[in-house]
C-alpha cells in the first residue's frame, strides 16, 4: 500500500475526475447545484473509508460508481415523493425500479457519453446568464475539481466570496432553467467562445502571477492549458479552440524565461530563449497544426497563436519575422479590431518597416475614446518619435505616458526616457542618427531594472500584451500594469529605418530617401504592400543614394536601376518592381515632387503561367481512388500530399523514422518531423508490414551487383533497394500523364505544391505551411499564402 | 510538475490485446496533455565515466538485467498523488513488473524567488 496520505490521494482521484463525475450526475439529476452536492458525498466517503480500508485499486471508478449510486438513491426518493413530477432520468429510475436492469448496467450505458457530458457540463458552467466572475469559479470548480479554498487563493479573494460566487451561480444556472446541452446553430459559435473566454481568463490569471504569491496563482495556467486540452478533445474540429490550447502553450512555454532571478518580468526581446520550453512550443505547434486542419476561417486564437508561434520560431529577437506578425496583426485587427490590436499592430509594423510606418498607425488612434488614458499610446508614440529623431515630441508624449501610467517603476522609467529625450533635442546639429539609437538603449535598459522595485503585481511578459493578449479578447481594457515594455518593444535599433528616419529632406528638395519613407507611410496600406514597395524603392536608394532630390531622378537613371537590378528576372518580378516605381512615381507626382512619367521607359512584360500551378483536387481525390495504383506508389503520393513535404525526404524515411500513432516520422537528416493524416496513416501499416528497419519505400527488385546501394538504403528483410526519386518521379509521371492537359504528367514537386496551394486556398497562413512543409524561407511559399497582396503589384 | 516514470526489468512477451490498451492509454494521456514523453530504451547503452579528467567510455550492458531501466515516461500532473494514480493505471495495464516516480525539478524549484 502506499505511503502517500489518503486526504491527498482522495483530492488528487477528485481532481482527475470531477469532470467527468459531475457531469454524469447532472445528466442524471438534471441539476447542476444537486450534482456537485451528490459528488461531493462521494468523496467524503472516500475521506471516511480510505484511510481505513485503503486507497481502491481503482480509485475513479470507485468515486464515480459511489457518486452515481448515491445518484439513484436520490432519484428513487424523488420518485417515491413525487411520482407525477417528469424529470430528466424519469425513464432511468423506472428502469431500475422495475428491476429490469441492474444498477450497474444502467449505469455502464451511461459511460459511453461521458466525453459529451464534461462537453455539456462546459458550456453550462460558462452560460451567459451568469457574470464572468461565477463563469470562472464555477468552471474551476467542476471542471478543474478545485476546491473553493483553491480557488480563493488563486484569484486573490476570501472563500467566503468564492463560495458565495459558486452558490449564486448554481442558483441563477437553476432559475433560468439552462438546460444541459450542447448549442448548436448559431448560439454555438457565441457560446463556444463564452468556454474559450473563461479558459483564456483562467490562463491570463495565472500568467499574471509574480514571485512571492500563493503558488496555486501560477498553476492555473496549467489548469487552465487542461481545460482547454480537454476542450480541443472534445471538439476536434473547432479550429478556435485549438488555436487557443496553442496560444497557450506556446506563452507557457517561456514561463521559466519571463522573469528574471529576483522576479521582475523580462521582456520578451531580453529572454533567454534558450529556456523557453521545446516540449511545450512543440505542443504549441501541433495545437496550432490542428487548428489549419479544422480549416475554419482564421479566429482571433489562432492568429494570436500564429504570432506567437512567429516569436517561438525565431532563435534570436534579430531573426524574428516581423513582417509576418505585422501581417498577422492586419488580419487580426479584422476579426477584433479594437484599438490594442491596432496599437499593437503600430509596433509590429514599427519593426518591421521602420519607426515611420508606426506611427502613420498610431496617428490614427489618438482620437480613440477606449485608449484615453491609456499611458501605453503616448509611450508607444513617444518611442516611435525618439526614433525618427523628433525628441522634443517624443518628449511631451513620455511626459504625458508618465502621468497616465498608475505604476510608480513604469513611471520611472518614462520620465527617464522623457529627461534623455529633452537632452537630446537641446543638443542640435550632431548626428542624430547616433543619437536616436542611443536614446532607446537607455529606454531598453529601464524597465527591467526598475520593475522589481514595484509590487509589479500584473507585470508579466508583456511580449503577450504587445500581441493582443487577454484582456483584448475579452473585451475588456488592458490593464495597465504589467504593459511596461510594450513601449520598450519597440526599441531595438534593428531595424535600418530607426537609423535614417531621423534625417529630413534637404532645403534643396525632397530626396529619394525622405520620398519614400512618406510613400511607405501613408495610411491604408498593407503589410504585404509595404513589403513589396519597400524592396523596389530601396533598391533605387542603393544605386541612387538616397539623398538624390527627386527631381533630379529622371526617368533614364530609373530605367538603368531597372535593367541593372530586374533586368534578366521573370516578367512577373519585372512587373511588381514596375507597378510598384509606377504608383510611388504618381503619388509624387501628386506632391509635385516628380515627374510621373518616372516609369514611362519601362514597358510591362509578358508573364508566362505559374511555374507550379496547383493540380486540381477532384483529379487527385480521384488518383488515390484508383484500384490498380500499388500500395507503395498510393502510400507515397497520399504521404506527398498530406505532408506537403519534399520527394527525397518522403523516400529518405526508414521503418525505424515512423511514430505511427503520432501520424509523423522523422526525417533525420534535416531534424525535420514529417506529418501526415488519416490516409496515409491508413495505409502505412500495410506497406511496413513485419518490416522492423530500413527504407520505407524500396525498389521493385533487387540491386543488380555492379550498382550495391550504401548499406543504409537496403532493406535488411527483403534485400532490396531504397526507391529512387527518378524512378517514383517516373511513376507518378506515368500514372498521371492522362490527367494532365500538356500530356506529360504531373512531378511529384507540383504534387506537394498542389498541397500547398490547396491549404493557402483553405487559408493557412505562412508560418503554418512552413512548419508543416519544411520550407525554410516564407518567400519561397508567397503564391500560397492568402495574406492579402497589393492589386496594383499583381495586375 | 513533471515526474518521470521508468520500468526496469527485462519485458515479457507483450500480448497484443495489451499492447492495444496501452496504445489507446498512451494515446490519451498525450492528447490530455500530460504524457509529454515516452519511449523505450536500449538495452546496455554507453557507460561514461569521469574521474579527475579523465572521460572513460565502455560499452554496456552493465547492470543486470532486471536492473536495467527499460522505458520511461515524463509526465505533467497536479501533484505527487495524481502521478502515482496515473502510474497505477499504467501498472494495471502492465501488470507485473517494478519502476519508480520521480519528480522532475523545473524552474520553480530554483533556490530563492526565482521565476514566478
Amino acid at each position: 500500500m502506499t505511503s502517500l496520505d489518503a486526504h491527498a490521494v482522495v483530492d488528487a482521484v477528485w481532481k482527475m475526475e470531477s469532470a467527468r463525475i459531475v457531469a454524469g450526475l447532472v445528466r442524471m439529476v438534471g441539476d447542476v447545484g444537486l450534482a456537485e452536492e451528490l459528488a461531493q458525498d462521494a468523496v467524503l466517503a472516500a475521506l471516511e473509508q480510505w484511510p481505513e480500508a485503503g486507497v481502491p485499486d481503482n480509485p475513479g471508478a470507485w468515486l464515480m460508481t459511489i457518486a452515481k449510486r448515491r445518484a439513484v438513491d436520490h432519484l428513487r426518493r424523488e420518485e417515491r415523493r413525487d411520482r407525477g413530477q417528469e424529470r430528466l432520468a424519469h425513464d432511468l429510475v423506472t428502469s431500475v425500479d422495475d428491476g429490469a436492469r441492474d444498477v450497474d448496467d444502467v449505469l455502464g450505458a451511461l459511460d459511453g457519453e461521458v466525453g459529451d457530458d464534461v462537453l455539456r457540463l462546459m458550456f453550462v458552467s460558462c452560460h451567459p446568464v451568469l457574470s464572468t466572475e461565477a463563469r470562472v469559479a464555477l468552471t474551476l470548480r467542476l471542471i478543474g475539481g478545485l476546491r473553493t479554498d483553491e480557488i480563493a487563493r488563486a484569484f486573490l479573494v476570501s472563500e467566503s466570496a468564492v463560495a458565495q460566487r459558486i452558490v449564486r451561480a448554481k442558483r441563477a444556472l437553476a432559475d433560468a432553467h439552462v438546460p444541459f446541452e450542447v448549442p448548436s446553430g448559431p448560439e454555438r459559435a457565441a457560446r463556444l467562445s463564452s468556454v474559450l473566454e473563461v479558459i483564456y481568463l483562467v490562463f491570463n490569471e495565472g500568467y499574471s502571477a509574480t514571485a512571492g504569491d500563493d503558488l496555486m496563482r501560477p498553476s492555473l495556467c496549467l489548469e487552465a492549458l487542461r481545460l482547454g486540452r480537454v476542450l480541443a478533445e472534445l471538439t476536434p474540429d473547432e479550429a478556435e479552440v485549438h488555436g487557443l490550447v496553442a496560444l497557450m502553450e506556446l506563452q507557457q512555454s517561456r514561463s521559466a524565461a519571463r522573469t528574471g532571478p529576483s522576479g521582475e518580468p523580462v521582456p520578451l526581446h531580453e529572454q533567454s530563449r534558450g529556456r523557453w520550453d521545446p516540449l511545450l512550443i512543440r505542443r504549441g505547434f501541433a495545437a496550432l497544426l490542428r487548428a489549419r486542419e479544422a480549416g475554419a476561417p482564421l479566429g482571433p486564437y489562432v492568429l494570436q497563436a500564429a504570432i506567437a508561434a512567429c516569436h517561438a520560431r525565431a532563435a534570436t529577437p534579430e531573426e524574428t519575422d516581423w513582417p509576418q506578425i505585422a501581417a498577422l496583426y492586419e488580419a487580426l485587427v479584422r476579426v477584433l479590431p479594437t484599438p490594442v490590436v491596432q496599437l499593437n499592430r503600430a509596433v509590429a509594423l514599427a519593426m518591421a518597416y521602420g519607426p515611420r510606418a508606426g506611427l502613420t498607425l498610431v496617428e490614427t488612434l489618438t482620437g480613440e475614446p477606449a485608449l484615453k488614458g491609456y499611458h501605453l499610446l503616448p509611450a508607444v508614440r513617444g518611442d516611435l518619435l525618439a526614433r525618427l529623431g523628433r525628441h522634443g515630441e517624443a518628449r511631451a508624449e513620455f511626459d504625458r505616458a508618465a502621468s497616465l501610467t498608475r505604476n510608480a517603476a513604469e513611471r520611472a522609467v518614462l520620465l527617464r526616457r522623457a529627461a534623455t529625450c529633452a537632452e537630446e533635442a537641446g543638443r542640435a546639429n550632431t548626428a542624430k542618427a547616433v543619437k536616436a539609437v542611443n536614446a532607446g538603449r537607455t529606454g531598453q535598459a529601464g524597465p527591467a531594472e526598475t520593475v522589481n522595485a514595484a509590487k509589479a503585481g500584473k507585470s508579466g511578459d508583456t511580449a503577450e500584451a504587445g500581441e493582443g493578449g487577454p484582456a483584448e479578447t475579452a473585451g475588456q481594457p488592458p490593464r495597465a500594469a504589467g504593459r511596461a515594455d510594450s513601449a520598450k518593444r519597440v526599441t531595438p535599433a534593428a531595424t535600418p529605418g530607426g537609423r535614417t528616419g531621423g534625417r529630413r529632406a534637404a532645403d534643396a528638395g525632397v530626396t529619394l530617401g525622405a520620398a519614400m519613407r512618406l510613400f511607405l507611410a501613408r495610411p491604408g496600406l498593407s503589410a504585404d504592400t509595404v513589403r513589396s514597395y519597400n524592396q523596389t524603392l530601396s533598391r533605387l536608394c542603393r544605386h541612387l543614394g538616397e539623398d538624390i532630390p527627386l527631381r533630379d531622378m529622371t526617368s533614364h537613371l530609373a530605367a538603368e536601376v531597372f535593367a541593372a537590378a530586374w533586368g534578366t528576372a521573370a516578367g512577373a518580378t519585372w512587373n511588381r518592381h514596375r507597378a510598384a516605381l509606377r504608383s510611388f512615381a504618381s503619388w509624387a507626382a501628386e506632391h509635385g515632387w516628380a515627374a510621373a512619367s518616372l516609369a514611362a521607359p519601362l514597358d510591362r512584360r509578358p508573364e508566362p503561367r505559374a511555374r507550379t500551378r496547383p493540380i486540381d483536387r477532384s483529379l487527385l481525390r480521384g488518383l488515390w481512388e484508383r484500384p490498380e495504383t500499388p500500395l507503395r506508389e498510393r502510400t507515397l503520393w497520399l504521404l506527398l500530399y498530406e505532408s506537403a513535404a519534399p520527394a527525397e525526404w518522403a523516400l529518405s524515411l526508414d521503418v525505424e523514422d515512423l511514430d505511427l500513432p503520432g501520424m509523423r516520422g522523422e526525417v533525420r537528416t534535416r531534424g525535420h518531423w514529417l506529418r501526415w493524416q488519416s490516409g496515409t496513416a491508413a495505409l502505412l501499416p500495410l506497406l511496413v508490414g513485419d518490416r522492423r528497419r530500413g527504407p520505407l519505400f524500396l525498389a521493385d527488385r533487387r540491386p543488380g551487383p555492379g550498382r550495391m546501394p550504401a548499406v543504409a538504403d537496403l532493406c535488411p528483410h527483403t534485400g532490396r533497394g531504397r526507391l529512387s526519386y527518378e524512378r517514383a518521379e517516373y511513376l507518378f509521371k506515368r500514372a498521371t500523364r492522362d490527367l494532365d492537359p500538356e500530356g506529360g504528367g504531373y512531378t511529384l514537386h507540383r504534387l506537394r505544391h498542389s498541397r500547398l496551394a490547396h491549404l493557402g486556398e483553405d487559408g493557412w497562413s505562412a508560418p503554418m505551411l512552413m512548419s508543416l512543409s519544411g520550407h525554410a524561407s516564407a518567400r519561397s511559399l508567397h503564391g500560397f499564402v492568402r495574406v492579402p497582396r497589393p492589386a496594383d503589384t499583381v495586375a | 510538475m513533471r515526474f518521470l516514470m521508468t520500468t526496469k526489468g527485462t519485458d515479457p512477451n507483450p500480448d497484443a490485446a495489451m499492447m492495444a490498451e496501452m496504445g489507446a492509454f498512451i494515446e490519451e494521456m498525450t492528447r490530455a496533455g500530460v504524457l509529454l514523453a515516452t519511449g523505450g530504451l536500449e538495452p546496455g547503452g554507453v557507460r561514461m565515466v569521469s574521474s579527475a579528467g579523465e572521460i572513460t567510455v565502455t560499452d554496456g550492458p552493465f547492470t543486470e538485467a532486471k536492473e536495467a531501466i527499460v522505458s520511461f515516461a515524463l509526465i505533467e500532473a497536479r501533484s505527487r498523488e495524481e502521478a502515482v494514480e496515473l502510474a497505477r493505471r499504467f501498472w494495471r495495464i502492465v501488470g507485473d513488473g517494478e519502476g519508480t516516480v520521480q519528480r522532475v525539478f523545473g524552474p520553480e524549484d530554483a533556490p530563492g524567488p526565482g521565476p514566478r
